[in-house]
């Protein structure tokens, strides 16, 4: 696959099971193509330098910031957004623990939050607090002092496990 | 049924969690992009903008500069009238960059484009010719008055006044001990993870802004004075809004750009601020205080004397007006102190302006008369709980006038104090880390007191409706963005209406929709836009009982209202809630509604936080504990309330250790969000937070006093106190950063 | 995630990259079929190089997006460790290699998580961050730097092949194939970094090696990231220790000696005097930490 500066790619990314067929530009971002081209505004931006963890979303199952890809590089490959963790408009166990605990409030960094304990729970079962703090420090949250946002993650943990 | 006091979940998360939620830049609306050219000077003289090239690429529409948009935008940004007197300040005309920039960062041009990556490209092609100018971007520079910032005010002091009570030169004269003291907060930058953004659009006699905002009514107030139109014509919508912290109560020449492009262009027009942006649309704190105290060998302290110097940036922005004029009034925060001076000074500089941060005023005021409580400890030897048992107000001086007029309205600070030392055991946790320093950790724990001014008046506007089928729409001036209080307050109505929760519904921030509003700031939603909605309720039912007695041919006093029903005192007739609904909007006077606009007034929580500390060998610090103990008021939902202090708190540890906002001597801030330290959760401590269960009432008819300002307001003096009892240094200003730790740690 | 140069720090508003072409290679050979022709930069996971491209800090013509090769993602475990450039951080964080332990605990202090799962070694040590993690490592353990160009392969070793901050010994039409690291059997390893905040790059950070008998230093590697040009290795602190006992005296003197040549800018993180004195406390604590355990 080659595309010169000025033209556009043709993509085929699948996005919360649905497979997407599109025209960007080599230098447009995931994150953008998601928000812009795809509709799907759940997934947030909050910083420029990769550091807030508000684009989160899975790439291949595995949680990524969509602000530090391009949307091309997602060009074969799957994505989950937000959108996709829910069906039927039944919750999944992270989100209802979410609700559940109190563990948003302004909920800008919510998706990306959800997106990134999502991720960690698929890989593990079981993690002390310590291990949860230590795996969302990518996701930063200005309002619920994360208290809440950890025990929410363990309320998960326990949901999952039931 | 009782919904108050209870941890209800919150309403209308689910659209959160699913990532349906709708914040400005979510708006699925065609308009323009507009992209900013900055000037990298912090005091410049513009020569030129050369367009052409930007006006040569595609999708770019036109360029503007202030030349264009002042045309259209008649009126500069002034302060916030409502609570700033305007009178004695001096104030510069502040509208879009013409002719010269006054800090580094200030726009200077507009692109509008199709695409918001050619908008950027565009205002890439644009250069500027300036000729720089003398610029001073130091309070301490300014001072001088040699440099100035705006040459047409003649001195960069914006405001000087000196706040005097009693004979403070004589209570010094007279007291056991003096000491000078010089003690601050640093400049910082509160950061809502929300950057703010904005779409306007102007359909030739209407203009529609939608506005990542806490104060819509009053941005639409500013709107109209600014651009000439009357305000029945513009609508401010708020959608879901990302988090404030008071950073989003002030206007910038950037969206004031966007409205006037808009208006040119007859398009819509939208801009979304990059986290960068986002940093230099608002800065926060940066104030010092300068002076003496005198104390007795008792611990009283007896008089304060000093200068408070408040930074401005370049101009006044909406709300920054504050800081110099309530910092004052509430430095003897719930002490007895009667002699002060206290010289307040604003001071206009070569930088990005400053506005109001959470708290706004009342963390700076506690921040200096904590310490200086602790300054009275450490001097005369004394624990800090009996300093502040010494000069507390005490409970039969309730209501109590404090040195500056302000009237204190119920509570019992004392009783406060010693239950709080004993619910956060103060005195254990003390000793445990006395012990496990001498095992050679660097552990401390600190504690301080604060006294809040909150509410701040003057009215709030609610209106609750009965529908058809018996729902509820409660429509408030209140503006949440965060805080969950639309939750507290359908709490409030679904237990005055007493109907399930579930059909309340409460609506905010469309001024379209809410006709009049004030807003969501000073912690004062719950009291004030929940006594309007608990009174607007009311005046409802009342409505709803003249219906039923209608149908039931009796007279209104016949009826007794309860649990969902109507019922007939005498005849034990009973009509359900739902029939007296659909009745209300057939026959006479049809409508079940009522709107009140409130008034209200300042109320005064109070409350004891702890911190505790643990510094490592490089002077790093964390706190690894905060624990509260408040009292607020009634409290209509507790789990919402300790959310508060969670988050209050956290930025507080961000104040106190992490967070600075660095100008270089160029003027220009030198942090991006990578190294602008907003906690993370491996620096976030673990909370406990308690409510005093007997409770002092404010005089609002929730009898709510508010939350959520407090734990910024107190937590930055507990954790430096803290940070001293690990490391047995002294620190006055914040942020304490680890090389300062490090230079001080024995 | 990125680190701005702290003179360029002020009016990063860009966010979006300019215009760049891109290509796909096929395999490695095509890739480097097309550098050679092509004004191009190699993508990877992208981790350091869509922040400079957001920031416009960098203006290739092309990326050439190598991230997807299979062929540079492998660990391979012999004398000598060899890992091919586009091996994920979480796949070294999550790998426990013997005589290699330092390796696992300096990947996963790599940014975060979600930096982990997609940003590459390869990419990093490319990137050449005079704070990031790995070159340190690479630099205490003498790792060789296999690069492949269509002319053929060279072999650089890492104290060569960091030249100084975000620069490196690759020439256009270069690619950074392998990593290769002699195993240290029988060595004491720890990576140390101490941050303002977790996630951020190292304020200072420590990779440190040391092989004991009989309570005797025989061998011993230190460099320091986040406190120089790029890495430093602290020769006259492995001069002090090398056949000495860890006594108190000795770490004492080896933790002073830890500054010499070190040269620290001052930036947000903190001033020069404090990087010196993290440098020399990261040290002592380290090597007293190794004289309990032995």
């Amino acid at each position: 696959m080659k595309v010169e500066p000025d033209q556009k790619v043709r993509i085929n990314v699948k996005v919360n099971g649905v497979l997407h067929e599109a025209e960007v530009e080599p230098r447009k971002l995931l994150v953008d193509f998601l928000r812009d081209d795809l509709g799907l505004t759940g997934t947030k931006v909050g910083c420029d330098t990769t550091t807030c963890g508000a684009c989160t979303i899975l790439l291949d199952g595995r949680s990524v910031k969509s602000c530090t890809l391009l949307a091309v590089q997602a060009h074969g490959r799957e994505i989950t957004t937000i959108e996709g963790l829910s069906s039927d408009s039944k919750l999944s166990p992270v989100q209802e623990a979410f609700k559940d605990n109190f563990a948003l409030q302004c909920g800008f960094c919510t998706a990306g939050m959800i997106v990134q304990a999502t991720f960690l729970l698929s890989q593990k079962k079981d993690m002390t607090e310590e291990e949860i703090r230590d795996s969302i420090h990518g996701n930063i949250c200005r309002c619920t002092g994360y208290q809440n946002i950890v025990n929410a993650i363990m309320d998960a943990s326990r949901r999952m496990k039931a | 049924m009782s919904y108050s006091g209870k941890s209800v979940k919150r309403l209308y998360d689910d659209k959160f969690v699913t990532g349906r939620s709708t914040y400005v830049d979510d708006l699925k609306i065609n308009a323009l992009y507009a992209a900013f050219v900055r000037s990298n000077y912090a005091h410049a003289v513009i020569k030129r903008v050369h367009k052409e090239d930007a006006l040569k690429m595609s999708g770019v529409v036109t360029v503007y500069t202030g030349e264009e948009l002042n045309r259209v935008i008649k009126e500069g940004i002034g302060p916030w009238t409502t609570y700033i007197d305007p009178r004695p300040w001096k104030i510069p005309k502040w509208r879009f960059a013409q002719g010269e920039v006054k800090y580094a960062g200030e726009p200077v041009a507009v692109v509008l484009a199709t695409d918001k990556y050619r908008a950027r490209d565009a205002a890439e092609a644009i250069t500027v010719d300036y000729e720089p100018v003398d610029a001073v971007v130091s309070m301490e520079e300014a001072k001088k008055d040699k440099v100035l910032v705006h040459k047409e005010l003649g001195t960069n002091y914006g405001y000087k006044n000196d706040f005097v009570a009693g004979n403070p030169e004589k209570a010094l004269e007279s007291a056991d001990h003096r000491k000078k003291v010089e003690i601050g907060n640093r400049r910082l930058i509160p950061s809502p993870m929300e950057p703010r953004g904005i779409v306007a659009s102007y359909d030739g006699s209407n203009l529609s802004v939608w506005y990542s905002t806490q104060i819509p009514h009053f941005a639409r107030a500013e709107f109209s004075r600014i651009f000439g139109i009357p305000q029945s014509r513009i609508r401010v919508v708020m959608p879901d809004v990302g988090g404030g912290f008071g950073s989003k109560a002030h206007i910038i020449p950037e969206e004031l750009a966007v409205i006037a492009s808009s208006m040119m262009l007859g398009k819509p027009v939208r801009w979304t601020a990059t986290r960068t942006e986002e940093m230099m649309a608002t800065n926060s704190r940066h104030n010092v205080f300068r002076g003496e105290i005198g104390f007795n060998n008792d611990g009283t302290l007896v008089a304060i004397n000093g200068t408070l110097e408040v930074e401005l940036g370049a101009y006044l922005t909406y709300t920054e007006g504050i800081q110099p004029t309530i910092i004052p009034l509430m430095i003897p925060g719930p002490y007895r102190v009667r002699d002060l001076k206290i010289e307040s000074r604003a001071i206009y500089t070569n930088t990005i302006p400053i506005t109001m941060y959470r708290g706004a005023s009342r963390p700076e005021a506690t921040f200096i008369i904590e310490r200086l409580m602790s300054t009275v400890a450490d001097e005369l030897k004394l624990d800090d709980v009996t300093v502040r048992e010494r000069n507390l107000v005490r409970e039969d001086q309730m209501p109590y006038t404090n040195p500056f007029g302000l009237k204190y309205d119920t509570g019992d600070y004392l009783t406060l104090l010693r239950e709080g030392v004993k619910i956060l055991e103060y005195n254990s946790m003390k000793e445990w880390a006395r012990k496990e320093r001498e095992k050679g950790k660097r552990v401390g724990v600190g504690l301080a007191y604060y006294l809040e001014i909150c509410g701040f008046g003057p009215w709030e506007y609610a209106e609750t409706r009965v529908t058809e089928d018996g729902g509820v729409i409660v429509a408030i001036g209140g503006t949440p963005h965060g805080q969950g209080t639309e939750t507290a307050i359908a709490q409030l109505v679904a237990d005055e209406l007493q109907v399930p929760i579930e059909r309340v519904k409460v609506i905010w921030g469309d001024s379209d929709a809410i006709p009049a509003g004030t807003g969501t700031y000073g912690s004062r939603t719950v009291s004030i836009a929940g006594s309007a909605a608990v009174t607007a309720s009311r005046q409802v039912l009342e409505k709803m009982r003249r219906v039923a007695a209608r149908a039931m041919k009796a007279d209104v006093e016949e009826i007794e209202y309860k649990n969902g029903e109507f019922v007939h005192k005498r005849e034990g007739k009973k009509m359900r809630w739902e029939e007296v609904s659909r009745l209300g909007y057939s026959g006479k006077e049809p409508g079940l509604s009522a709107s009140v606009t409130l008034e209200g007034d300042v109320t005064f929580p109070y409350g004891i936080h702890m911190a505790i500390v643990e510094v490592d060998e490089y002077g790093m610090a964390r706190v690894k504990e905060y624990r509260a103990y408040d009292d607020i008021g009634r409290v209509i939902n507790p789990a919402l309330a300790e959310g508060q202090i969670h988050g209050g708190g956290t930025q507080a540890v961000g104040q106190s250790l992490y967070e600075l906002a660095v100008i270089n001597e160029n003027g220009q801030l030198a942090v991006t969000y990578a190294d602008y330290y907003v906690p993370t959760a491996v620096e976030s401590p673990k909370f406990k937070s308690y409510f005093a269960e007997k409770y002092h009432p404010s005089p609002y008819l929730t009898k709510t006093k508010g939350v959520g300002e407090a734990a910024l307001i107190v937590g930055p003096a507990a954790i430096v106190r803290a940070l001293e009892d690990a490391t047995g240094g002294k620190f006055d200003f914040t942020p304490v950063i680890p090389e300062e730790i490090l230079k001080k740690m024995k | 995630m990125v680190r701005i140069p702290f003179k360029r720090l002020f009016l990063i508003i860009k966010m979006y990259p300019p215009q760049v072409g891109y290509f796909r290679p096929e395999s490695l050979g095509e890739a480097l079929e097309f550098l050679e022709r092509e004004e191009a930069k190699v993508l990877a996971g992208g981790q350091s190089l869509i922040p400079m491209l957001k920031l416009r800090v960098l203006r290739p013509k092309y990326l050439v997006d190598i991230g997807g090769l299979k062929e540079l993602s492998y660990i391979k475990e012999g004398d000598t460790i060899s890992i091919g450039a586009t091996t994920r951080h979480f796949e070294l964080a999550s790998r426990r290699i013997r005589g290699l332990e330092i390796l696992q605990e300096a990947a996963s202090k790599v940014g975060d998580v979600q930096v982990r799962n997609v940003g590459t070694i390869g990419g990093s040590v490319c990137n050449a961050d005079p704070a990031a993690d790995y070159p340190a490592v690479l630099t205490a353990l003498d790792a060789t730097m296999k690069v492949r160009s269509k002319k053929g392969t060279r072999e650089v070793k890492a104290h060569d092949f960091f030249k100084g901050p975000f620069s490196v010994d690759l020439n256009p039409g270069e690619v950074l194939e392998e990593i290769r690291i002699p195993r240290l059997e029988g060595y004491s390893q720890t990576y140390r970094k101490v941050v303002r905040r977790a996630g951020d790059f190292a304020l200072a950070g420590l990779a440190l090696a040391i092989k004991l008998d009989s309570g005797v230093v025989k061998d011993v590697r230190i460099a320091f990231t986040g406190v120089s040009q790029g890495p430093h290795r602290a020769k006259e602190a492995e001069k002090v220790l090398r056949d000495s006992k860890l006594t108190k005296d000795v770490i004492k003197r080896a933790s002073e000696a830890s500054t010499s040549g070190a040269n620290p800018p001052s930036d947000s993180r903190g001033s020069s005097w404090y990087r010196l004195e993290v440098m020399k406390r990261l040290l002592q604590t380290s090597l007293e930490v190794m004289a309990n355990e032995s």
